[in-house]
């Protein structure tokens, strides 16, 4: 029971950070038909971003008391606006011009752009894992049988207030309509008056900015972070987004969480070696059988 | 606007050939004898594949210093063979091809890594240069089937040594150290590569012979970043200890640092040379970590003291897990070569003539700052030690070592 528990609440962690990153190739998707393959690296770079900051504030000695709960909000913000800045602007030089381009020329192009940012984070940071800092002490809580830490909670709770709030911008907001809108039909939008490229560009610095979060508790979580980190994690977060049907919002949390608790029990029913082919078995099983996913509602066919 | 771009760039090349010519050392002359090398010099091996490059540095710097018979002078060709951040075995290949065309080469030393040994190894081989690793362990390189796979171009010659031991007498010394240190069960976990497989294979073999548990063992995918539900579950077996076969960069190090994440900090971590450079990326939480190594302790040898402190004055660092391996694998592949040309009539000595001038007997032994070296009919040491430490307050401290001859 206690292991189960345990087990339970790792995978939730987990999941929790695939969620955020899978919103990401979601969002994307859901206005683009793009799969953002840069999406990882953002995540990545996301990481590198909040440990520079947090080991310069440590370096300044301000990590004590106040300060440091100060330090993780100011980490997290630079990372936040680090990563949406990277991401709009992948959109601006790259996407934006490819948009009436043949669907494959965006996507080879998100292919391009994440190796160009796998090496030039390589350049930066150096290619062996660089250790996060230990900001947030991880003493063990009981609560009945389940043993948690600090760090999962704050990692947990972090991941679903972003979510909260982007549900409720997309659901309530005016941006988040026009989102909605342009998402739906393009042209028809634009007749209606919505500026269809500023649209996409904030639906971009969203999707950014998520990524920016979840490179910030994957550091956390993880304890390291290394260029090319966003392959991994941006391939399993792919996988959740497809589960849950690529271009639904919920879709992709419940996703995230699912393939978070896959992850974590099938390394402890069947062994750690066959996490990856777990998780990627569910990629091939859902395009086979339910290309739409959990939620996703199947589309016509755009001609 | 095209046009002009192009002549730009061939100026460009024009002005850049000579100058790398020049950058990468004197200009090869008939009195100039190549040391190959082939080592990872960037990305995540980058510490101990430059650490250990120094070591050859210093070597070929001491014997142009003492002078070369016949007015030689030797000067080191290095080549990286990383490729995106890891050590790749194609890459090596390359190097190795690149430095066998330059005739002035008579010995490569490198690589570090087993797998790139096994792609290099049949290259040398057919060439029938000397090749000499500081530290590939696998057995398959120079044991039973797999070596003579290797070498299949040229079955008769045997190329490759390694003043380094094996993954097998590693394995079983790391099983001994771990009953003397009264740790009895085990988890082992390996990174499922040929190095880490091999020893984690081997250890677990003579670990339950000599009466210790094996509670478990499991295998990690790579790229894998989040080992806590696997930690979870081997927290369930209370082990005294985890055993893992592999390195810092393919899991060693996380391992290590989210056992604390999940109650196991405790728990004491050992493992083979992969993962000397542990406290890189776990940093305080590395101590508790024991690792073999498959050398002696270079501060309980005289030959050692006197390469340690030249080491430091040159370089101005510590020396790293593998520079004194790769300082004697040098100082072995200059005195066969030496005793080459000397035979030779002090001319330039052939591939095959530097060959058969590899000490293969206690009566040639080079003395290095390792001990006494010279080869067994496989290639490998005849004289094994494996050393044992353990890292505390983020510094590896010597705590004891074996001598497997004995």
């Amino acid at each position: 029971m206690h292991e189960f528990l345990a087990q339970l609440a790792n995978g939730v962690e987990l999941g929790a950070i695939y969620a955020l990153i899978a919103l990401g190739y979601t969002l994307v998707y859901g206005i683009l038909e793009l799969i953002n393959f840069a999406h990882g690296d953002v995540y990545t770079f996301g990481s590198f971003t909040a440990l520079v900051v947090l080991v310069a504030l440590r370096a300044a000695n301000l990590l004590h008391g106040a300060g440091l709960i100060l330090g993780i909000v100011a980490a997290l913000v630079v990372a936040i606006l680090a990563c949406a800045l990277l991401n709009a602007g992948i959109e601006r030089l790259a996407y934006r011009r490819l948009r009436k381009a043949p669907r494959l020329a965006p996507l080879i192009t998100a292919i391009g752009v994440s190796f160009m940012l796998e090496n030039l984070i390589e350049l930066w940071q150096g290619a062996a894992p660089v250790p996060f800092p230990n900001v947030i002490p991880n003493p063990e809580l009981e609560i009945g049988a389940l043993q948690v830490g600090v760090q999962q909670i704050v990692v947990v709770a972090l991941a679903i207030a972003t979510m909260i709030a982007l549900h409720f911008f997309v659901k309530r907001s005016r941006l988040g309509k026009a989102m909605r809108a342009v998402a739906q039909d393009r042209d028809a939008s634009s007749l209606v008056g919505i500026d269809v490229d500023r649209t996409i560009a904030i639906t971009f610095l969203i999707a950014g900015a998520l990524a920016g979060v979840a490179g910030f508790v994957g550091g956390v979580s993880f304890g390291s972070a290394w260029f090319l980190n966003g392959f991994g994690a941006g391939l399993r977060a792919f996988t959740a987004a497809v589960l849950g049907g690529i271009g639904n919002i919920a879709g992709a949390m419940l996703g995230g969480f699912l393939i978070g608790l896959l992850e974590s029990f099938s390394t402890w029913f069947i062994g750690g070696q066959w996490s990856n082919v777990a998780v990627f078995s569910v990629l091939i099983l859902v395009l086979v059988f339910r290309p739409s996913g959990l939620l996703g509602e199947s589309l016509p066919e755009k001609v | 606007m095209r046009s002009p771009r192009i002549a730009a760039l061939a100026a460009l090349l024009l002005l850049a050939a000579p100058l790398s010519a020049c950058s990468s050392g004197p200009a090869p002359a008939s009195t100039t004898i190549g040391i190959g090398v082939d080592l990872p010099l960037s990305g995540a091996d980058a510490s101990v594949g430059t650490s250990t490059l120094d070591g050859i540095k210093l070597a070929v710097d001491r014997a142009n210093a003492q002078g070369v018979p016949g007015g030689f002078t030797f000067a080191v060709q290095a080549l990286d063979d990383t490729q995106q951040g890891v050590h790749n075995p194609q890459q090596g290949a390359s190097n190795v091809r690149t430095l066998i065309a330059d005739d002035s080469v008579l010995a490569i030393i490198g690589p570090y890594n087993s797998n790139v040994a096994a792609a290099e190894i049949p290259i040398t081989n057919q060439a029938g240069i000397v090749q000499i690793s500081p530290s590939a362990v696998s057995d398959g390189l120079t044991l039973g089937k797999d070596a003579a796979m290797l070498r299949r171009a040229n079955p008769g010659v045997k190329t490759f040594f390694r003043v380094c031991t094996t993954d097998s007498r590693q394995g079983s010394a790391a099983a001994r150290f771990a009953l003397d240190l009264k740790l009895k069960r085990v988890y082992i976990v390996d990174d499922n590569e040929t190095y880490g497989l091999d020893l984690a294979n081997v250890f677990a073999r003579d670990f339950a012979k000599l009466g210790g548990i094996v509670l478990g063992r499991d295998h990690i995918a790579p790229d894998t970043q989040d080992f806590k539900a696997l930690l979870l579950k081997i927290k369930g077996y209370k082990p005294d200890f985890i055993f893992f076969g592999g390195t810092t960069s393919t899991g060693g190090g996380l391992l290590r640092r989210q056992m604390f994440d999940v109650g196991m900090g405790k728990v004491a971590f050992m493992g083979g040379d992969g993962i000397p450079d542990i406290a890189e990326v776990a940093k305080k939480r590395a101590d508790g970590t024991y690792y073999t190594v498959a050398a002696p302790n270079a501060d309980l040898l005289p030959a050692a003291k006197q390469f340690v402190t030249a080491y430091k004055a040159k370089f101005g660092s510590d020396v790293g897990p593998y520079s004194a391996n790769a300082y004697a694998a040098t100082q072995v592949a200059i005195s066969a070569i030496e005793q080459a040309i000397v035979a030779n009539g002090k001319k330039m000595p052939t591939r095959a003539q530097v060959l058969a001038k590899i000490p293969n007997s206690a009566k040639n032994e080079v003395l290095t700052p390792i001990g006494p070296i010279s080869f067994d009919k496989n290639g490998d040491v005849r004289k094994p030690v494996i050393s044992l430490y353990a890292i505390r307050n983020g510094r590896s401290a010597f705590i004891e070592q074996l001598n497997l001859s004995e």
